[in-house]
């Protein structure tokens, strides 16, 4: 009861006003959301195809993976903090909906597999592992953060 | 038939109606629309910021392209069938949407700057792999990533005002 009440309080503070009843405040904060969604989604993409060999086969995978790390946090901080925003300048649209419980939820799998296991799947430029435990580990991961994607879409259209 | 009643009319044939009355199928194409935004946008902006030299500059320039063309191809046919189903739902409010006339202004553009690229700077790429791309070059990909970044703003805009 006092995390809503407090959640409630926050949300009247005035940036939180402005984000929620100006013409142009949710839609900015949704374009920096989106803008961070796309290059966190496409640095795990090009991770997870180089990891199966799918593409970016000229590179090594390690070297990949040390590229795309700062991206991929940078990205991350971004979506945190645009998505902390949506929420907290409108608490009662995400509270009750449970799409965006299964949101949170598929988040946290995602995270702890991404630094869990594809980090350190791709940490070296092994080739003693086989292929099907690799396309396991990217099917996973893809699965797991494109379910993030998906279910962040449905608090949208279903309660 | 004017434009704007040509988009009434698309807006309200029986084909656009089934898709925006429909409880999954608006949904499904609008979360494909956003969710292959890495695949398309996404893969053009790691090359821009190769060409800028803002990131993955050990490799070669060359055949980052050609890894990632061949993805983005895939990624930018599904935006636009996507893209495509969604205007047909809603031909007849994005008409007069100042946003929605915004980005698909901004999308020709791109069009014409990743034509100009090819033709211009793409078959020489290989000798300047090692220093760095020159000015022309840098400019299509600042063009890009800028313009990319209004489109995806304008995208998101528009759909608040429908």
């Amino acid at each position: 009861m006092s995390l809503l009440f407090a959640l409630q309080s926050w949300s009247g503070w005035a940036p939180f006003v402005f984000i929620r009843d100006s013409k142009y405040g949710m839609p900015a904060v949704q374009s920096f959301h989106l803008m961070g969604l796309t290059i966190l989604l496409t640095t795990v993409l090009l991770l997870d195809l180089r990891l199966v060999g799918l593409g970016m086969r000229d590179y090594g995978l390690s070297w990949l993976a040390q590229q795309l790390k700062p991206w991929t946090l940078g990205a991350l901080a971004v979506v945190f903090t645009s998505g902390l925003l949506m929420f907290l300048a409108t608490p009662g649209k995400y509270l009750g909906s449970h799409p965006f419980r299964l949101k949170m939820a598929l988040l946290c799998l995602a995270l702890l597999f991404h630094f869990g296991v594809l980090r350190r799947f791709t940490a070296a430029d092994s080739a003693a592992r086989s292929r099907r435990v690799n396309v396991l580990v990217a099917c996973l991961s893809l699965t797991l953060w494109f379910g993030v994607g998906w279910a962040g879409r449905a608090i949208a259209f279903i309660p | 038939m004017s434009l704007f009643e040509w988009c009434q009319w698309l807006q309200h044939t029986r084909f656009a109606t089934a898709i925006s009355e429909s409880d999954y199928l608006f949904p499904l194409i609008e979360g494909s629309h956003i969710l292959t935004l890495p695949l398309s946008v996404g893969m053009i902006v790691i090359l821009d910021l190769r060409l800028l030299g803002i990131a993955f500059c050990d490799g070669p320039g060359t055949k980052l392209v050609l890894n990632v063309m061949r993805w983005s191809k895939i990624g930018f046919t599904v935006m636009f069938l996507t893209g495509g189903l969604l205007f047909v739902t809603q031909a007849g409010k994005a008409y007069g949407n100042v946003f929605f006339r915004a980005k698909v202004i901004s999308l020709l553009l791109l069009g014409i700057n990743a034509a100009v690229y090819q033709k211009l700077f793409f078959p020489k790429m290989a000798q300047w792999d090692s220093d760095g791309a020159p000015a022309g070059a840098k400019f299509c990909a600042g063009f890009s990533l800028l313009f990319w970044i209004g489109v995806i703003v304008c995208g998101r805009t528009m759909a608040y005002q429908f």
